[in-house]
């Protein structure tokens, strides 16, 4: 019984954490109407970027885990600027220059760190107990920091003008123009939104696993797979996916098949891809 | 005005490449170019170091591998991120039944092809339902399920190890003959899947690659069913990149491994030559591949250090090309050899713009000109009478 409590456990905060990531790959999607297939390994610069805060400069976490916010904000948002604005057009470029862009990140960290994989320190170490039920601080932190970050990001997108003008550029591109908005600095918003939720989302993921350069590459797979579960462009499709695939990795890798990993959730995908690809929510934010 | 002429006249030659292929007096530079370098390809084991023969042996599967890609993603645009199913699949297939049944590679072969071709039709059938980015996915994510069941089935794949090496397709005596035979026998593979791709590419059936590229739509709305040809794109390319991979694992060099033929990186090396190379062309993927695999296997052989980084070089290759082909898609966004025609063409021109037609006596312009410029001048003239007498054969 409580074994199941404790997987449940993990699941939830590993489900928190990938719809961190999945909601910055669905929003670029739904707004931008690009695949940023360099997301995953924003993820490892984010982790890598708090393993230096803390290790080489002796810094606290917290502010490793700051600084991997805003890293990994103003590098997807430079990825933007440098590249992403010139062929934004040209969907086949674009997945093909991200995707080679991942692999630059991923191998400028073999190069720099090594293959090794690093230790980052948790954000809240101990634990918490309560109902006869030990939780480590570290995951209820990311569960409730997730929620923060969403609900914040919902009510941005909701009410705030900036928000609005987003949410008015993934519906049409052409009609926010219309009505004054600058669809590029809106684009250049959500690829800085995205950027640092998936930074930060790197540096919980290493702190519960390790951080190593090839990190990213799953956290990526399984945005799509939640992305495509709750249809591309839905924020609460994205927050329901995360749940569901994070539940499924986490119960087949507990109780069917710890080799199993990440297969599952592969799978799930395939069969969403070729029976509804238009998810469980269809488009929400795209051009009519 | 008249310069735009020969440029017009160029594409026309383009579209009809197969016909210069046929017709010796319109045989165009780069053809001259692109056969000598096959010729060299095809002399150069008789005058290098035994190693080196073999790495080459590895780059021409390498090579053909980047052809197959190619064929279905450069021409009809659905970008495969997951090529590298279809090199694991035929190198798969065959080192099993050549390890666990004995059966002789030469069979072996022929049937990883045919296994590879049923994963195409696997890959390729969601084509028919599903659009570019969607596509892009399901073959991203079909190498790694595979990569996945191979670690679920470790007993019988190896899992992340790889299987034993099986029996080479030329076995002799001596081992420097093996190489070179099987150099031989790669390079025959090469020059065999470069006839046909291009043949393929060049036909009709490329052009509806082209128009499947360009627009779906108006390639159905034209009466075409854009599926099918997707559907033998994808077969087509899958049978040639297992028939590749299948023979590569029957080599000295490669090994049934997933980090051979399996792993991300693979499939996203794929891609990197062939657009380094140019895609979209097959003879570019085809220079790509062998320039990517023969230059990281000398970079990796290189043992300085690069100062700043204090990292030595041969950790990295991977960082070195795949920065190099972000630049190029932004510089040269057609790849090293529609690069290099361009310049080629550049060349030509500039020395046609001093040649006579600017000269308002219709005498000899000034001889400012070397050998050089001369006799790519006299080309660049031969090379207009062509395109003028072919473009008014199209006007009239």
């Amino acid at each position: 019984m409580v074994d199941v409590l404790t997987t449940t456990i993990n699941a939830v905060t590993i489900s928190a954490l990938y719809a961190l990531v999945a909601i910055g790959f669905t929003l670029i999607f739904g707004v931008g109407g690009v695949l940023n297939l360099a997301h995953g390994a924003i993820l490892t610069v984010g982790a890598f970027t708090a393993y230096y805060a803390t290790s080489a400069l002796g810094l606290g976490i917290w502010v490793g885990a700051a600084a991997a916010l805003a890293v990994g904000g103003l590098f997807s948002a430079a990825m933007y600027l440098g590249m992403i604005r010139w062929v934004q057009d040209e969907p086949i470029l674009v997945m093909i220059l991200t995707l080679v862009t991942s692999i630059a990140i991923e191998q400028f960290f073999v190069v720099t760190v090594g293959t090794q994989a690093k230790a980052v320190p948790s954000l809240l170490p101990g634990q918490l107990t309560f109902a006869g039920l030990t939780v480590q601080t570290n995951q209820a932190l990311t569960f409730v920091l997730s929620w923060l970050l969403i609900g914040g990001l919902v009510v941005a997108v909701n009410y705030t003008r900036t928000g609005k003008a987003i949410l008015a550029t993934s519906m049409s591109a052409k009609g926010a123009a219309l009505v004054g908005i600058e669809s590029d600095r809106m684009y250049l918003y959500t690829w800085l939104l995205a950027g640092a939720l998936a930074g930060i989302a790197g540096v919980f993921l290493a702190s519960y696993r390790t951080a190593s350069y090839t990190m990213g590459r799953g956290p990526l797979i399984l945005s799509f797979s939640i992305v495509v579960l709750g249809g591309i462009g839905s924020i609460r499709g994205s927050v329901l996916g995360a749940y569901l695939i994070g539940f499924l990795e986490v119960f087949t890798v507990s109780y069917v098949d710890s080799s199993l990993s990440g297969l599952a959730s592969l799978v799930v995908l395939v069969v969403v891809l070729l029976v509804r690809p238009e998810g469980l929510f269809g488009r929400e934010l795209a051009e009519a | 005005m008249s310069e735009e002429l020969p440029t017009d006249a160029e594409t026309d030659s383009e579209a009809d490449a197969s016909r210069d292929l046929i017709d010796p007096s319109s045989v165009g530079l780069r053809h001259v170019f692109g056969a000598i370098g096959l010729l060299a390809l095809g002399l150069l084991p008789l005058g290098v170091d035994r190693l080196l023969v073999l790495k080459l042996t590895g780059a021409l599967y390498f090579a053909v591998f980047a052809m197959s890609w190619d064929a279905v993603s450069g021409y009809t645009g659905q970008i495969s991120f997951g090529h590298a199913l279809f090199f694991a699949v035929g190198g798969y297939t065959s080192a099993l039944l050549n390890l666990h049944w004995g059966f002789d590679p030469a069979l072996t072969v022929v049937a990883g092809m045919a296994m590879a071709a049923v994963a195409g039709v696997v890959v390729g059938v969601p084509a028919l339902r599903l659009e570019g980015p969607y596509l892009s996915l399901i073959t991203l994510v079909a190498p790694l399920i595979l990569l996945q069941v191979f670690v679920v089935f470790s007993d019988i794949f190896g899992g992340e190890l790889g299987l034993a090496s099986p029996e080479n397709l030329l076995v002799f005596e001596s081992f420097e003959t093996a190489i070179t035979a099987n150099y031989y026998l790669a390079f025959g593979l090469f020059v065999g899947v470069l006839a046909l791709l291009l043949a393929v590419t060049r036909s009709d059936a490329g052009s509806v690659f082209t128009a499947i590229r360009e627009d779906e739509d108006a390639v159905a709305a034209a009466g075409l069913n854009p599926a099918k040809f997707k559907i033998f794109a994808f077969v087509l390319s899958a049978a040639v990149g297992g028939l590749a991979g299948a023979m590569f694992v029957h080599t000295p060099v490669g090994n049934p491994q997933p980090s051979q033929l399996l792993v991300l990186t693979v499939s996203i090396e794929v891609i990197i030559a062939a657009v380094l190379g140019g895609m979209g062309t097959i003879v570019g993927p085809a220079v790509g591949g062998l320039f990517f695999y023969m230059f990281r296997d000398y970079l990796g052989g290189v043992t300085a250090t690069v100062p700043v980084l204090g990292a030595p070089i041969a950790e990295l290759d991977l960082l070195l090309f795949s920065l190099a082909t972000l630049v190029l898609l932004f510089v040269l966004p057609g790849g090293i050899v529609r690069g290099t025609i361009g310049l080629g063409r550049w060349v030509l021109r500039r020395g046609g713009r001093d040649a006579p037609q600017t000269v308002p006596d219709g005498g000899e312009p000034q001889d400012r000109e070397g050998p050089l410029e001369r006799t790519l001048a006299s080309y660049r003239e031969a090379f207009d009478d062509i395109g003028n007498s072919q473009e008014e054969d199209h006007e009239h």
